[in-house]
This record gives structure tokens, C-alpha cells and sequence, in this order.
């Protein structure tokens, strides 16, 4: 790999202010002028839900909501989306509420090892957003740039549609973990 | 850690109507809360077996946890205990551990196939402003590997490299970008020696083979493992009226899990080295890791970070960890390694490519009478599971059916790609495709129908294989009446119009490897668990059972919730360092559930009699007539007279503390004595039915999989929402292997798709509705019935799909993936051989039932009380392999037909007629030849 002439990758390019707002909070950071939105927002911002799973667009682990489209910050340039909205799966829960689509995710199987599911949950609410009730083949198309290897899709697909009936208002969304609040001392049956 | 991170105890935004904040409401488990839920619920009559009082149903029989089930979390669907953490971006995985100080290491790697390294000069890149430590092979000169019989790797290059992308030497800096500039300036000279790429020529002698294994080199061959079996009576197998001769291509393919390796190595002030690291099978890491640093192994503590996938990628110990601990202790601050795609690639360990011959025999009723079977394959630069992996291409394919006879010769070569290694479904997937698809294949001779054919051919539950394999649970029968029903199989097979098609296959899997792979003579237990319960009331679950995302902290949570009847949060497992979690031997051979589960029981059962106990102190009611039920413990004649969890924890809990319990497994005494006797064996065996149906465009070749239904037998469904899952992202995978999936070599042995772009993993419009269909045949040793799901449910896709595809077009493939290139090739070469001019002009195969039908169907319908019978128990007459051909059960088959062979080693006659893997058999060990090399 090391050919004859040898081109040195030092020093980098030079740094600027990048500022954008990322889930409600105004960054401004010092990065260098060509750096990847990606790297920017996992070493930078600390906004380590955003995945890198290929560096090429090919995966979809590392997709985020800029000005509430669906991209992939490892094909975008930091300062190319300067100034915009930046939404990533830390940001897409409601206050301290989980989403209905990250509810849908963890109760209907959506998530396995969990590594795909912050592309997935972006893509899916950026659907969401638009298309209050997508048919199967819409979300299908909503999520095709996006790799899961553990749970072939299916139900994906289920979360999302649960959400949607959920964000309708069609289904009342399941009693969330109330259990969490069990007292180790209950009162008998009478 | 995050800023603009919201999600914060205290932060809610919820505003009452008279317009004040509600603070700290939150719709997700908050740390630390307290009783919102006052009253016990009722019992769960749902999920509690009939044979204890309940409404669930058990057709396949009772089961020894059946007393301790409570009707809390057992056979409910229930969403992963770390679902949440996923969801919100909170799951650390291996690249998001960023500790104080870090720095980045890089890895140089290998150019060439093959080289020796002449010379590595790293003085430039260590002069490099910000590079804080080089190192290469010379500060790691120890081997080490996942098997102790077949250590054969180093951290990085001590002598040769052995695959383009094979470890030279390593570099930590401050940042990334110096890093690689340093990896850039260390001067390798090598000396290029000739590269094998085919594995055909790795049986060959060469002067220089990529390992050399001293007295027991196999001559001077590439040969890495060889296996030769021989079960049964071959004797008749020429009066056969049926035989099917398949020779097959499977290519490699890769785990594709979406998270790349990353490693974190941190020596901690007290000289301890912390490693954090996204492993499959922390245990073994650590063995490797305390080998390779020379230190013991209670100075090293593996925290395993979530897993992003693994599916077997992750379960070797891997260089890249041993550089991160090497880079660290030099620099003497942390270091960071994360993988790019492409070297994802090169590490592989991934399904190995194959090449696979089989001829199967069947007599005139219908009886298999044998499966000859030869696999060799193509291991790569290293050993990793090889190993195990040649036997595994062999015997996992002596069941379901009942045999005649088996022989199988494999060997696994050493070639100068990335290793091959485990990937799910261990060895077993190619070769079943082979004997599935013979199947097929013979019952379009024999004009039956395959499922018939072998409805009427399968072990029943309590039986042993022909290589002696102990089968407990079977529901093969169940599954197969499944899938025919549910995709209305006797209206479609061989009856649907040309580019139409529809398939089965079966699989068959173990669960759990009846062996640890370090046998350790002191018989210490395969997994271990320990329960912690304070006086919160808070159940602490130390377990070392890696969850990969395919939820092993749910099971056993789940089945300690179940035993102690507390709701799932009450348990909190810890299963991430090697410091606090018992051994426990990694998520491999599906045998996590199994065995974990089976000691996590076993420690909630101690804690259970505890409880037990003090409540029958307090309440003066004896211990055989109080009931365990959410938080409570009562009388069973009168549920009023009880006590609560707490006080009885607290009463066991006087002048002592906290409850502590242990609980272990280990696989009971089984198996033959033959050499390799112990390859495949496994406390239970999981089995798997599918059906696919298939669209094939014949103008292009495009297969396009519409349907499957996916019937496996996981025993019982701890957490039906995990199995459905794991069948259906078996089927993803599988079906890329069948479709799409393909590491290509080029001419010169290249890697040339080492990114997700060109290997093809199937996308969501690749994906087929699935239907799902648990069998449970509860398995008298699983916990409360479990078997795995994980591995066995990929099996029957492929063969599924490839007899699918000759149902549509009337032509097999055997040569996988099926790329649209490869059925469009046969289709032209079929209409050329037939004298068609039009594709659409193809004859579909028709099926006119022989008289053959109706006797396995007679047959089979016998073989079905039969099996009832003997899976609840009625039955307890001992069946062997071979009772079909009249064999008696009692006796040995050895001693009832002379020409019944049990034989691992070939004959001087059998030497001279070797197929293409059998023939590694002709060369001899160096330690028997006369002047050893």
C-alpha cells in the first residue's frame, strides 16, 4: 500500500466556526473546513446515536433529519448544512417522552442489536412527518437505503405502521412501562 | 455525556390545567422510582401449563420447570430489556466508548497475498509529530487462536503475511489523520511468494504452505483439517432405485453485521488493562488477550460493549484487540481502533466458500439408504473454527432422516484470502442445501411428493442419529404438517404455471455444543449465573452470556421474573465485564438460551426456597401449600393469608444481607467414542421446516423469493416476539446467501467487493413475507422446554429457495448465489439442449404420484402416533438409527449386520477412490514418513 511517492495527508485542512442547531441546541464548533457532518456530530457535538457503519452512504446507520429531511451525514460536508436544523435519534423524543416511533421500535421488535435502528428511527419519523398513513409499500420505499441485518425487515415495518396508528390517534399507545414503577411490597388481593 | 440530550428525570414538559409544569413524569423506566402499582395481579392462567392448572396448552408433554412457571413473563411476547436504550441512542457500542485522553491507532496492512516481511522500518512514522507508539510483530510474539488445538495467528506479522489485508504493524496518535499518515510512512520490505487462492490446490504438496504444523503437517499440503467417517452398511447402496449426484459451488459470504470492529484498550492506573470490545465471546478474548500480553488473566477485564450484530463475526479473538492492548501500554494512554468497511472484509471469518459433492440413494421403499457426502473448504489464512467447521459439514447432516448409511470425507485448506470462520449455521448451511435439494430431487425420481418422502424417513423424539447423536425433542413432523397447511402446498407443488414456483427444505441444528471448546478436565460448567438481591427488593442477574441483539438479557431475565414471579424490571442483568460476570463460554453454537437460561434457573430456584422458606416461617403455612405470584407469596387455599416479596426477602435476608445464589450448567455425559465423536453432539437439537415460493423471470434470470413459510421447532418460546424475529432475520440472510450474497475473488485472487455496495445484501424489496411458525416440542432439558432459534431457522431457506426455483423453470443451479447471470446461462443452455426457441416455451416439471406415494404416506401416518407417543413420554422404547431397516434397538448395529462399519479412517481400498476432498487422505503426516521435513 505504500507506493513510491509518497503523499502526506498532513497537515489538515484549515479549521472554521461550524454552527447549526442540533436536537434544539446552537453548536458552534471549531471543525476543519472539509469535514464530514458524520465525524463532526460523533467526535464534535457528542451525538454518539448517529452510526458509522460503511463511510458510504450505503448502510444508512449514520442518517439524520437536516431541516426535517432524512440524510446521510457521512456523504455530507459539515458546512454544507451550516445554519440548518439537525435532528438525530437523541433528538426525536418528545420532552422526556420516547417518541411513538421509538416506543414502536423497542415493543414491536424492531430493533435487535440495535446498531441500524438510529437510521432507521430518522427515516422512519421523517415518513412519518409527511405520510400520517403509509401503506406497507410506502414505508418499504422509505426505508430502502437502509441496511438491517438482524431482523429482515418485517418487523420494521410493523414498528412503523404501529406508530403511525399510534401518531393517528387510532390506538391508544400501550401502557408504557409502568412496571418500571413495581413496589416490592403489593398489597394482597383482598 | 451528550449535549442537548433531553431526556432527563425531571424534565417533563407536561403542563397541568392550571398551567404548572409537571415535572419528572416520564413514559420510560426512571431510575430509582417507586410504587405506583399497589395490588398483586391476578395469576395468569394463560401462561401457566394445563398439567399445573392452567389453560396453556402442552401437547407435546410436561416439563420439569412446569412447577416453577408463574404465568409473569414466560412465553409472552416481550420487548427487549435494553429495547430502550437502543431507541435512544444510548447502546454503547464498541466505537462509542470514548475515554479521557484516547488516542487512535490505525493498522498497517498487507498488499500482498502472500510475503515473507523481510524488514519493517518504523523510524519515520515514529518521528512523526503526534504519533505516540509503533508496533509491530516483534512486541507480540505469542500464537494464539480460538481453538487451543490450531493457534495459528499473531497480533501482526511475525514472518509472513498471509492475506492481502493481513495485520503489519500498528500506529497510535493524537488523531486520526496522523494515524494514517503514519501507517503511510512505515517501509515494509517483503518477499513475495506464490499465493493459493484455489482451494483444489491446497491439496497439494508446495514448498512453503501458508502454517506449518511440525510432525503433524499433513505432507507438505495446504491442509488444515481433514475428517473421514464411515456409518453404516454401503454395501447395498448399488441396488438403489433412486440417486441424486450433486455437485455444488457456494461461494463465500460475510456476516454483513451493520456495526464494524472497534476496540478500546485502556491500561488503567493500577496497571490493569481494561478492554472494551463489541465480542461475541468475551471469554475467549480474554484467554488470548492475557496469552498475547504476557500478563494474567485477572489483570485483564473484557467489558463487552453492545454488539452491533454478529452472527459469528465476532466471536475469534481478533489481532486488532491484542494491537489496541500493545498500542496502549506503549503510549500509556487509551487507544481507540474502529474498522472502515473494507477491513471488516479482510478480518471476514465468514461463511466458508465450498465446494460440496453428494450422491444420495434410496430403495425402492422409499428409504434413504445413504448420504455420501464430500465438502471441501476453503479456510483462508487461518485456522479460526475450521476445526470444528469440517466436522460440522458432515454430521449435522445425519439428521432428521433416518439412514442406511453415512460417509463423509471434508477437508479444510489453508488459502491466501481473509479466514473464513463461524458464521450462523456454523457449517452446517451448505451441505444442507446439497442433501436438501438431493431430496428433492430423488422424490421427483421416486414420483413422490418430497415432503412425503420425508415425513416418511425421520427420527422420531428420543432417538439417536446414525453417527450417535442423542435426539431429545423433535418436532420436525410438526413443522413440516405446518408449512404444508399454511402455504397450501398440495395445490400448488409442481401445479403452478412456468416462472411460478414452490419449494421446501428442512434443517436441523444443535443447541449448544455438547463440548466447551477449551476442554477443561476439572468439568467446569459451560455457563454460570449469579443472583444478587439486596434489600431494595432489586434483583442483580450477573451473567457473562453475551446479548448480540439476539436478547440472551432478556431470556434470562425472563426466567428468573418467571421463577421468583417479579415483574422484568425488578431484574436487572449485568452481563458486560469479564470483573463481574461469572465465565461463561459466548454467544456461539446457539447455545446461549439453552444453557444460561438452565443456570439462571437454577440460581432463582435457591433464592425461590429461600423465600419460600421465610414466608412459610411468617405465615405458618407449609412450604408445598404457598403460591409465588407477582410480589407476593400466599396461601394457596386462601390467597388473602400471604406476605409480600419484600417482607419475606427481608426475613431471609436477617443476619445475613443479601441473598446470594449461584447457578451453573454443563451437559450431561453423552455421545459415542469414535475420533471426532464429540463434533456436532449437543444436549438438544433444534429442527426447522420451510417453505419458499418463488417468481423467476425467465427472459432475465431475476428470482424474486414472494412467500415463506418459516416453521422451527426452538421447543418453547421463551419470548415468541425474539424467536419470530431471529426466523425472520434468518431468512434475510439466508436469502442473501441464496440470491445475492458473494465475496469475489478476481483473477488474481483480489477481494473486489470488500463494501456494501457490491456485496448485495438483500434490501427490504428483497424481503418475502414471512410467516413465522413457532413448533414447540418441549425439550425435556431446555429451560422450561427451550431450545435455540437463533442459527438453525437459516438452514432450510436455501434449499428451499433453489427447489422453489427448479418448481418455476425445471432447472437446478448449483452454484450459489443464483445471480440472475447463472439462470439465464442454464435456461440457454437448456433450450439450446432441447431444441426451444422461446423461454417462455419451458416445460414447468409435473409430478404423476408413483405408487410409492401412497405407502410413505401409510408409512408416515404410522411414524406420527409413533412419534406422539414417544414425545410425551409413553413411549420410553429405546430407537436407534436403523430401526426403519429393521435393525432392534437393543442391540448395537454392528453386531447385527457384518457389513456395518463405524470408521474414521480410510482403508488402503477406499484410499485409491477418494473424491476431491477425501483425496487430502492420500497424503501422510510428516511424523509417519521416513525423514520428516
Amino acid at each position: 500500500m505504500v507506493g513510491e511517492e509518497h503523499v502526506s495527508m498532513l497537515p489538515q485542512a484549515p479549521t472554521k466556526i461550524w454552527k447549526a442547531e442540533v436536537n434544539g441546541r446552537q453548536n458552534e464548533i471549531l471543525a476543519p473546513s472539509n469535514a464530514i457532518l458524520l465525524d463532526v456530530l460523533r467526535d464534535k457535538v457528542g451525538t454518539l446515536g448517529v452510526k458509522r457503519g460503511c463511510d458510504m452512504g450505503t448502510c444508512g446507520c449514520c442518517t439524520v433529519m437536516i431541516d426535517g429531511v432524512p440524510r446521510l451525514s457521512c456523504l455530507t460536508m459539515a458546512f454544507e448544512v451550516q445554519d440548518s436544523k439537525i435532528t438525530t435519534v437523541e433528538g426525536l423524543s418528545e420532552g422526556a417522552h420516547l417518541a411513538p416511533i421509538q416506543q414502536c421500535f423497542a415493543e414491536h421488535g424492531g430493533s435487535q442489536c440495535g446498531f441500524c435502528t438510529p437510521g432507521f428511527l430518522i427515516v422512519s419519523q421523517a415518513l412519518l412527518n409527511e405520510n400520517k398513513s403509509p401503506t406497507d409499500q410506502e414505508v418499504s420505499c422509505a426505508i430502502e437505503g437502509n441496511l438491517c441485518r438482524c431482523t429482515g425487515y418485517q418487523q420494521i415495518i410493523e414498528s412503523i405502521q404501529a406508530a403511525a396508528a399510534i401518531n393517528r390517534g387510532d390506538v391508544e399507545p400501550a401502557k408504557p412501562a409502568s412496571e418500571a414503577h413495581s413496589n416490592p411490597h403489593p398489597s394482597g388481593p383482598n | 455525556m451528550t449535549d442537548g440530550y433531553r431526556q432527563q428525570p425531571g424534565k417533563g414538559s407536561d403542563v397541568r390545567v392550571d398551567g404548572k409544569r409537571v415535572a419528572g413524569k416520564l413514559r420510560f423506566n426512571p431510575p430509582g422510582s417507586g410504587g405506583s402499582r399497589p395490588e398483586m395481579k391476578e395469576r395468569d392462567l394463560d401462561f401457566i401449563p394445563e398439567l399445573e392448572g392452567g389453560n396453556e396448552a402442552q401437547p407435546a408433554g410436561s416439563h420439569l420447570h412446569d412447577k416453577y412457571r408463574t404465568g409473569t413473563t414466560v412465553g409472552k411476547r416481550t420487548p427487549l430489556v435494553d429495547a430502550n436504550a437502543k431507541v435512544t441512542g444510548q447502546a454503547w457500542y464498541g466505537d462509542d466508548v470514548r475515554l479521557p485522553n484516547e488516542i487512535i491507532g490505525r493498522i498497517l496492512r498487507s498488499p500482498h497475498h502472500y510475503a515473507k516481511v523481510i524488514s519493517i522500518d518504523t523510524s519515520k512514522a515514529e518521528a512523526l509529530p503526534g504519533v505516540l507508539a509503533v508496533s509491530t510483530g516483534e512486541d507480540a510474539p505469542q500464537k494464539f487462536g480460538v481453538l487451543p488445538v490450531t493457534k495459528d495467528e499473531h497480533a501482526m506479522a511475525v514472518e509472513k503475511v498471509r492475506h492481502v489485508g493481513d495485520l503489519v504493524a500498528c500506529v497510535a496518535a493524537v488523531d486520526e489523520a496522523t494515524a494514517r499518515e503514519a501507517v503511510s510512512l512505515i517501509k515494509v520490505e517483503y518477499e513475495i511468494l506464490d499465493a493459493i487462492h484455489d482451494p483444489k490446490k491446497g491439496l497439494l504438496d508446495v514448498d512453503e504452505p501458508i502454517h506449518w504444523r511440525g510432525k503433524y503437517h499433513i505432507g507438505s499440503t495446504n491442509v488444515q483439517k481433514r475428517v473421514f467417517q464411515e456409518f453404516g452398511d454401503r454395501s447395498k447402496l448399488d441396488q438403489s432405485s433412486a440417486t441424486h449426484h450433486g455437485k455444488w459451488k457456494f461461494m463465500g459470504v460475510n456476516h454483513g453485521f451493520t456495526e464494524p470492529h472497534a476496540v478500546v484498550a485502556h491500561w488503567d492506573s493500577n496497571g490493569r488493562l481494561q478492554l472494551y470490545t463489541p465480542q461475541q465471546v468475551p471469554h475467549y478474548a480474554h484467554r488470548a488477550l492475557a496469552t498475547v500480553l504476557d500478563v494474567p488473566m485477572h489483570q485483564v477485564n473484557v467489558i463487552r460493549t453492545y454488539v452491533g450484530g454478529g452472527f459469528g463475526g465476532k466471536s475469534d479473538p481478533f489481532p486488532h484487540e491484542m494491537c489496541a492492548a500493545i498500542l496502549a501500554r506503549k503510549a500509556g494512554r487509551p487507544v481507540r481502533i474502529t474498522f472502515d468497511r473494507e477491513e471488516v472484509f479482510w478480518v471476514n471469518r465468514g461463511r466458508h466458500p465450498s465446494h460440496i459433492e453428494v450422491e444420495m440413494y434410496a430403495d425402492d421403499d422409499g428409504r434413504i439408504s445413504g448420504f455420501e457426502i464430500d465438502a471441501l473448504i476453503d479456510g483462508g489464512g487461518f485456522a479460526s473454527f475450521g476445526h470444528v467447521t469440517s466436522y460440522y459439514n458432515g454430521v449435522l447432516a445425519t439428521a432428521p432422516y433416518e439412514l442406511g448409511s453415512f460417509h463423509y470425507t471434508g477437508a479444510r485448506v489453508w488459502t491466501n484470502k481473509p479466514a473464513s470462520g463461524a458464521m450462523r449455521g456454523h457449517g452446517a448451511v451448505n451441505t444442507r442445501c446439497a442433501i436438501e435439494v438431493g431430496l428433492d430431487d430423488m422424490a421427483d425420481q421416486l414420483q413422490v411428493d418430497p415432503i412425503d418422502l420425508r415425513l416418511a424417513n425421520l427420527l422420531p423424539p428420543h432417538s439417536k442419529t446414525i453417527t450417535g447423536f442423542r435426539i431429545t425433542s423433535n418436532g420436525m413432523r410438526q413443522a413440516l404438517n405446518r408449512v404444508r397447511e399454511g402455504s397450501g402446498w398440495d395445490e400448488k407443488f409442481r401445479k403452478m404455471p412456468l416462472g411460478k414456483g414452490i419449494g421446501m427444505g428442512c434443517g436441523f441444528f444443535i443447541s449448544g455444543s455438547g463440548l466447551p471448546i477449551h476442554w477443561d478436565p476439572n468439568n467446569f460448567p459451560h455457563a454460570t449465573v449469579h443472583i444478587q438481591i439486596d434489600m431494595d427488593g432489586g434483583v442483580t442477574v450477573h451473567t457473562g452470556a453475551a446479548d448480540i441483539g439476539q436478547g440472551s438479557n432478556t431470556a434470562v431475565a425472563q426466567v428468573v421474573a418467571e421463577v421468583l414471579a417479579l415483574p422484568i424490571e425488578m431484574i436487572h442483568v449485568r452481563s458486560h465485564e469479564s470483573d463481574t460476570s461469572p465465565v461463561d463460554l459466548g454467544s456461539y453454537s446457539s447455545r446461549v438460551t439453552f444453557m444460561n437460561a438452565n443456570a439462571a434457573i437454577s440460581a432463582a430456584l435457591e433464592i425461590r426456597e429461600e423465600l419460600l422458606n421465610s414466608a412459610s416461617n411468617i405465615l405458618e403455612i407449609p412450604v408445598e401449600k404457598l403460591i409465588l405470584n407477582d410480589r407476593r407469596i400466599y396461601s394457596k387455599r386462601n390467597p388473602s393469608e400471604g406476605v409480600s416479596y419484600l417482607e419475606a426477602l427481608h426475613k431471609s435476608q436477617e443476619d445475613k444481607g443479601a441473598l446470594i445464589a449461584s447457578g451453573a450448567y454443563r451437559t450431561p455425559p453423552m455421545g459415542g467414542v469414535h475420533k471426532g465423536a464429540a463434533a456436532g453432539l449437543a444436549p438438544a437439537y433444534s429442527f426447522s421446516a420451510y417453505v419458499a415460493e418463488v417468481e423467476v423471470d425467465v427472459e432475465t434470470g431475476l428470482i424474486k423469493c414472494t412467500d415463506v413459510w418459516a416453521a422451527h421447532d426452538c421447543g418453547k418460546a421463551l419470548n415468541p416476539l425474539a424467536v419470530e424475529g431471529q426466523i425472520i432475520g434468518s431468512c434475510h440472510m439466508g436469502l442473501g446467501q441464496v440470491l445475492s450474497e458473494q465475496m469475489v475473488y478476481g483473477r488474481t485472487g483480489h477481494l473486489q467487493n470488500p463494501n456494501l455496495l457490491d456485496y448485495k445484501i438483500p434490501s427490504v424489496h428483497e424481503m418475502p413475507n414471512v410467516t413465522p411458525i413457532i413448533i414447540e416440542s418441549c425439550d425435556p432439558e431446555g429451560p422450561f422446554g427451550a431450545k435455540e432459534a437463533g442459527e438453525g431457522p437459516l438452514l432450510p431457506i436455501l434449499p428451499a429457495v433453489v427447489n422453489a426455483v427448479y418448481d418455476a423453470i425445471g432447472i437446478r443451479v448449483n452454484d450459489l448465489p443464483l445471480t440472475p447471470d447463472k439462470i439465464w446461462s442454464a435456461i440457454t443452455k437448456k433450450m439450446k439442449l432441447e431444441g426451444i426457441d422461446d423461454p417462455q416455451n419451458l416445460p414447468p416439471p409435473r409430478l404423476d404420484f408413483s405408487e410409492l406415494q401412497e405407502k410413505l404416506a401409510a408409512r408416515s401416518s404410522e411414524h406420527n402416533d409413533r412419534d406422539v407417543r414417544r414425545q410425551r413420554a409413553e413411549d420410553t422404547e429405546p430407537y436407534i438409527n436403523g430401526v426403519l431397516f429393521g435393525f432392534d434397538p437393543n442391540t448395537p448395529p454392528e453386531e447385527q449386520d457384518g457389513d456395518w462399519k463405524i470408521s474414521v479412517k480410510p482403508t488402503s481400498e477406499q484410499l485409491d477412490n477418494l473424491r476431491l476432498a477425501g483425496s487430502a487422505w492420500s497424503k501422510i503426516e510428516q511424523r509417519k514418513m521416513e525423514d520428516g521435513k
